[in-house]
C-alpha cells in the first residue's frame, strides 16, 4: 500500500510538471498551428541550463529565475528564424521542428556532453505524508508547477497580451482586423511555450537525470496530455496530464513501467479514435 | 525534352548501379558497396513515407513500426522458428502487412495532425511491447541470426553472405518495388489517391471511397516499409526494437521531404544524399547532425517540394516552354512518374 501511495504521489508531482510543459505545447499548437516535435527538447534545454547555472553560481534558486528567461529568449529566437517562415503549413511544421529537435540535441551533446548527470535537490529531507515519508523537494516541485500554471492562466486572462493571445486563437482574422499585432503575439506565444518547458526542466532536473535525450521520453507524454485534454483546451491539458501520470504511477506499482506506458498509450489511442477532440470537450474554452 | 533528359539520367543511374560492384572493386572502395545497399534499403523505407504523404496526403510518423515488424519477422523466423530464407522473408512481409492492415483500419479514420500523432502512438505501443517481450524479441539487445542460404542446388549455393550477391539481391528487390510504386502511381488507383490528397470532400462526392483508398495506401506503405525492414534485417543479420522508435520514422519523413514528396524518385535522392553526407561527415565532425537539422529546416522553408521539385523546375526552365512551366508548378506532379534522380555516386 505504501508503494502505491508513493508512486501515486510521484505520479501527481510528475503530472503537474508535465502539465506545465504540455501547456506550452498546447498554446503553441492552438495559436500557431505548429506541431512542435522539439518541445521535449525545450524541456531538456531547461534541465541542462539549470545544470550550467548551478555550475556557474552554485545557487539553485537563481536557476528558477534565469532558466525561464533564457528559455523565453531562445524561444523568441527560434520563432523568428524557424517558425515564422513556415507558419500555416502544419505538415511542414512537423518536419521543421523535427529538424530543430535534431539540432538542439546535437548542440547540447556537443556543449554539455553525452553522459547523463544528476543534480542534487536544493532542499533535502522528507516529511510524513499519508503515512509515508515523502521527499520535501518533490512537494516543492509540485508547488512551483502549480504556482506557474496559475500565473500563466492569470497572465492569459488578466493582461493585455494574454487577451490578445486568446483573441488570436478565438478568431484570427477578426483579431487582426482589430489591430492585434499578430507577429508579436505569435513570437510571445512561442517564446512563452519554450519558457514554460524550460521552467519545467528546471523544476524536474533534480528528479530526473540531466541528459541530452530526456526530451525524447517527455515528448510523447506531453502529446498524450494535450490530446486527451483536447487540442488547445488548456485546463483539459492540465487535468489530463495529472490523470495520466497518476494512472501510470498506480499501474507501475502493480507491474513494470514499460507495461504502464503501454497501458497509457493504448488509453490515448482509444481517446484519439473515439473522441478526437479530447475527453473534456465543452468543459472550458 | 524534359522527359528525354529524365529518361537518360534514370538509365545512366541504373547502369551505374549495376556496374557499381566492379567499379568499386577496381578503385578498392568495396566498403561503399554496403553503403550503396543501405541507401537502397532506406530509400525503400522513404518510399513508404512517400506513398502516404506524397500521394495520399497523410503524414505518418509511424512507418518504423512496419519496418521493425519486417525486421522481427525475418529475425524471429530464422533464429527462433528455424525458417529458411524465403519463408522468413514471407513471414516478415506477412507480419508487417498484417499489422498495417489492422492499425491502418483505426488510423485512417483520422487525418492531419491526429493521423500523424496516432501513427506515433501506435509505433510507440509496439516499440514498448517489443522492448518488454524479451524472450521473443531480445528486448534492448535485439535478435541476431545466422543467414541461411538463398538458393541451394547440390554444390551450388547462393547466399547473401557474398557481398556482391547481397548487393544485387537488394538492388533487384528495391528496383522491383520502385517499379510497382510506379505502376501504382500511374494506375487509376493512384489517380484516385491524389484526388483524395487534393480534396477529400470532392473525391468522396464523385464517388470515391475515401476511407478505403486511404486504408489501401496505408497497407501498401506498410508493405514497402516491411519489405525494407526485411531487407535491412537480412543485411545486418539482426533485428532490434530501436528501429521501431519514432525517430526512425522521422528520418524517413526527412529523407522524403528533402528529396521531394510526391515524386517517384524523391525518396531515393533524399536518402542517398543524407546517407552519403552522414558517411562522409561523421568521420570528420562528430556533431554533423546539426548540419542535417539545418538542411532540413532550410529545405522546408525554401524548397518545400524538395530536390526533385528543384530539378523539375530547373528542367522546365531549360526547356523554355511556358506551358511546361505552368504544368510543373501545379501541385500534382504526375509527370514525375518518369522523372529520374540526380546521379548519386558522389565518388567513384
Amino acid at each position: 500500500m505504501d508503494l502505491v501511495i508513493a508512486l501515486a504521489l510521484n505520479g501527481l508531482v510528475w503530472g503537474l510538471i508535465i502539465a506545465l510543459i504540455a501547456l506550452g505545447l498546447s498554446i503553441i499548437f492552438g495559436l500557431l498551428d505548429i506541431i512542435n516535435l522539439a518541445h521535449g527538447d525545450f524541456f531538456m534545454v531547461g534541465t541542462v541550463l539549470t545544470w550550467f547555472v548551478l555550475e556557474a553560481t552554485g545557487n539553485y534558486w537563481l536557476a528558477f529565475l534565469i532558466v525561464p528567461l533564457l528559455g523565453f529568449l531562445l524561444g523568441a529566437l527560434v520563432e523568428r528564424s524557424v517558425i515564422q517562415p513556415i507558419r500555416g503549413m502544419a505538415a511542414l511544421s512537423i518536419v521543421a521542428t523535427f529538424g530543430l529537435s535534431i539540432i538542439i540535441q546535437e548542440v547540447v551533446r556537443a556543449g554539455y556532453g553525452a553522459a547523463p548527470k544528476r543534480i542534487l535537490p536544493p532542499i533535502e529531507g522528507t516529511i510524513p505524508l499519508f503515512g509515508i515519508e515523502y521527499d520535501y523537494y518533490r512537494i516543492f516541485a509540485a508547488a512551483v508547477s502549480v504556482i506557474a500554471i496559475f500565473v500563466f492562466f492569470a497572465f492569459l486572462h488578466r493582461t493585455k497580451l494574454g487577451t490578445w493571445m486568446r483573441a488570436v486563437r478565438f478568431d484570427r482574422d477578426t483579431a487582426l482586423a482589430m489591430g492585434v499585432p499578430a507577429r508579436t503575439v505569435y513570437m510571445v506565444t512561442f517564446a512563452l511555450g519554450f519558457s514554460m518547458a524550460a521552467l519545467g526542466g528546471a523544476v524536474a532536473a533534480p528528479i530526473t537525470t540531466v541528459d541530452f535525450q530526456t526530451g525524447v521520453d517527455v515528448l510523447p507524454f506531453c502529446f498524450m496530455a494535450v490530446i486527451i485534454g483536447g487540442l488547445g483546451n488548456l485546463p483539459g491539458t492540465v487535468a489530463a496530464a495529472v490523470l495520466l501520470a497518476v494512472t501510470e504511477g498506480v499501474v507501475t506499482s502493480f507491474t513494470d513501467p514499460t507495461v504502464a506506458r503501454i497501458v497509457s498509450l493504448c488509453l490515448m489511442s482509444a481517446v484519439l479514435i473515439a473522441r478526437p477532440h479530447g475527453l473534456f470537450t465543452g468543459a472550458t474554452r | 525534352m524534359k522527359a528525354r533528359i529524365d529518361r537518360t539520367v534514370l538509365l545512366a543511374v541504373v547502369a551505374l548501379l549495376i556496374v557499381a560492384p566492379w567499379i568499386l572493386q577496381a578503385v578498392e572502395h568495396e566498403f561503399w558497396l554496403d553503403i550503396l545497399a543501405e541507401v537502397l534499403i532506406w530509400s525503400l523505407f522513404a518510399a513508404s513515407v512517400n506513398v502516404l504523404f506524397g500521394y495520399a496526403g497523410l503524414l505518418s510518423f509511424g512507418q518504423a513500426l512496419f519496418f521493425g515488424m519486417g525486421m522481427f519477422g525475418v529475425a524471429i523466423g530464422i533464429a527462433k522458428l528455424g525458417l529458411g530464407f524465403w519463408p522468413a522473408l514471407g513471414l516478415g512481409m506477412a507480419v508487417a502487412v498484417g499489422t498495417a492492415a489492422i492499425t491502418g483500419a483505426l488510423a485512417v479514420r483520422l487525418t492531419w495532425h491526429y493521423f500523424a500523432i496516432i501513427t506515433v502512438v501506435f509505433s510507440l505501443i509496439f516499440y514498448f511491447i517489443a522492448l518488454s517481450a524479451k524472450p521473443l524479441t531480445g528486448g534492448d539487445d535485439g535478435t541476431s541470426f545466422v543467414m541461411p542460404a538463398m538458393l541451394e542446388a547440390g554444390e551450388f549455393e547462393l547466399s547473401l553472405t557474398d557481398q556482391t550477391v547481397q548487393y544485387f539481391f537488394i538492388l533487384a528487390v528495391v528496383a522491383a518495388a520502385y517499379f510497382v510504386k510506379f505502376l501504382i502511381v500511374r494506375s487509376p488507383f493512384g489517380m484516385a489517391l491524389m484526388a483524395v490528397r487534393e480534396n477529400d470532400v470532392r473525391a468522396s462526392l464523385i464517388g470515391l471511397n475515401v476511407y478505403f483508398l486511404r486504408w489501401s495506401a496505408f497497407v501498401i506503405a506498410g508493405a514497402f516499409a516491411g519489405l525494407a525492414g526485411c531487407l535491412f534485417a537480412m543485411f545486418g543479420r539482426y533485428a532490434s526494437a530501436t528501429y521501431m522508435f519514432y525517430h526512425v520514422s522521422g528520418e524517413g519523413v526527412v529523407w522524403t521531404i528533402i528529396g521531394g514528396a510526391g515524386t517517384l524518385f524523391g525518396p531515393v535522392v533524399g536518402t542517398a544524399l543524407l546517407i552519403v553526407v552522414r558517411e562522409e561527415l561523421s568521420n570528420m565532425w562528430e556533431h554533423y547532425p546539426i548540419l542535417v537539422g539545418i538542411v532540413v529546416i532550410l529545405t522546408v522553408i525554401f524548397a518545400p517540394k524538395g530536390l526533385m521539385g528543384f530539378w523539375n523546375a530547373l528542367l522546365d526552365r531549360l526547356s523554355q516552354r511556358p506551358a511546361d512551366r505552368a504544368a510543373g508548378e501545379a501541385p500534382p506532379q504526375e509527370e514525375d512518374a518518369a522523372a529520374a534522380p540526380v546521379p548519386r555516386e558522389g565518388r567513384p
